[in-house]
């Protein structure tokens, strides 16, 4: 597969939310603002890339009995090293990131790509690989984030874009508007390419 | 039975490195995280308490029996006090809020800082927002202070979070404690 089209498919033809509907666990969690929705979109990406490297390094060397608890075992390192480093050097990072850093361990998307793709791929492929899921994931969760924070507190990005005249329907803030724009939002999604897909 | 030991050994030599990689990296790490939560600490009880220079820890006996008070530091400046910080505990909607409290010795509540907190974000997470945290500066400690939901504060009254009125509580809960504990042991 080219290069180009292992870095698309993750941003849409295989998008990690609304395609595979991977990672539903932070996707839910911290999209109650646009701005955490990349936040954790961009925690997830430098970690996707460095764990697709490393495993697409390992990946003669791994046994394929024991590849999941080795995978799981590279991953949490990762994730760890990450974190401390971030607490140690860039504390204002680290003060808008932390919380996200260690729910990255748990997210199944690290997972399902090193096991899919970069345990079989060369290193190049699986670093665009880990690229094109991250920011996949990042997209989907800022559109996420910035419904929710649109029609749960009138802004984007923190910038108030309906007025002080508007009532905020707070539930969007809260874990029963997560369920509702996500459902819309994957409906919308599936409509659009479907439709899209009819046309040929 | 060979090829079970050949896995184990596999997997032992992986974790082996992932333990040595760790244990690196904290040891490279543990002393700069220090530093950097020292910092954090210095310009949180600054940011409360703007008149002080210096900020002198006072021994845990003096604040024994307030239970979620953590510690307590005397503000100086040129060699005199000017106030106390007060760092306090208080359970919130996601588990403990720590806040910082800066009381003048002229009894007037000078700011108040939210620190470590697992709020929910957009919601009780605006605790830290100025403001909500803004609201105390300039209260006295003549009185208890007491969370509304609606309508104008009055002089001992903070308003409420929008949706989040236990974290706002529990904020308020600690300023009324550090309160306590400036009127009964430091005034």
């Amino acid at each position: 597969m080219s290069l180009g089209r292992t870095f698309m498919k993750g941003i849409l033809h295989e998008n990690p939310t609304f395609i595979q509907v991977l990672g539903m666990c932070p996707t839910l969690a911290v999209t109650t603002s646009a701005v955490n929705g990349v936040g954790m979109g961009l925690a997830t990406t430098a970690v996707l890339l460095g764990s697709n490297v490393v495993i697409s390094l390992l990946r003669k060397f791994i046994p394929s009995k024991i590849r999941i608890p080795a995978f799981i075992v590279v991953i949490a390192t990762f994730v760890t090293v990450v974190g401390l480093l971030m607490k140690a050097f860039v504390p204002a990072l680290d003060k808008a990131l932390g919380l996200f850093i260690p729910l990255i361990v748990v997210n199944c998307i690290i997972l399902a790509r090193a096991e899919a793709f970069a345990s079989k791929n060369s290193i190049v492929q699986s670093s665009v690989d880990g690229i094109g899921m991250g920011l996949g994931f990042t997209l989907s969760l800022a559109l996420l984030g910035a419904v929710r924070e649109l029609l749960g507190a009138g802004s984007i990005f923190g910038v108030n874009l309906l007025g002080a005249s508007f009532q905020p329907a707070l539930i969007m803030i809260l874990p029963p508007g997560a369920f509702l724009a996500l459902g819309l939002l994957l409906a919308l999604y599936n409509w659009a390419s479907s439709k899209k897909a009819n046309q040929y | 039975m060979r090829e079970i030991i050949k896995l184990g050994l596999i997997l032992l030599i992986i974790t082996t490195v992932a333990a040595a990689v760790l244990g690196y990296t904290n040891a490279v790490t543990k002393a700069p995280i220090e530093n950097q939560i020292m910092q954090a600490n210095v310009l949180a009880r600054q940011s409360v308490l703007p008149d002080a220079v210096e900020f002198d820890a006072l021994p845990a006996d003096v604040f024994e029996g307030y239970d979620n008070v953590l510690e307590v530091y005397k503000g100086m400046k040129n060699g005199s006090p000017v106030g106390y910080t007060i760092k306090a505990n208080s359970s919130g909607y996601g588990g403990p809020i720590e806040v910082m409290i800066g009381i003048g010795l002229d009894g007037i509540v000078h700011g108040v800082s939210v620190g470590n907190h697992t709020e929910t974000p957009g919601l009780g997470a605006k605790a830290a927002d100025e403001s909500f945290k803004g609201q105390y500066s300039g209260k006295t400690v003549n009185t208890e202070l007491v969370v509304i939901k609606s309508g104008v504060p009055k002089d001992n009254e903070v308003q409420s979070i929008a949706g989040a009125t236990i974290s706002s509580r529990a904020v308020t809960n600690s300023v009324n404690l550090a309160i306590r504990l400036f009127n009964e042991k430091l005034k």
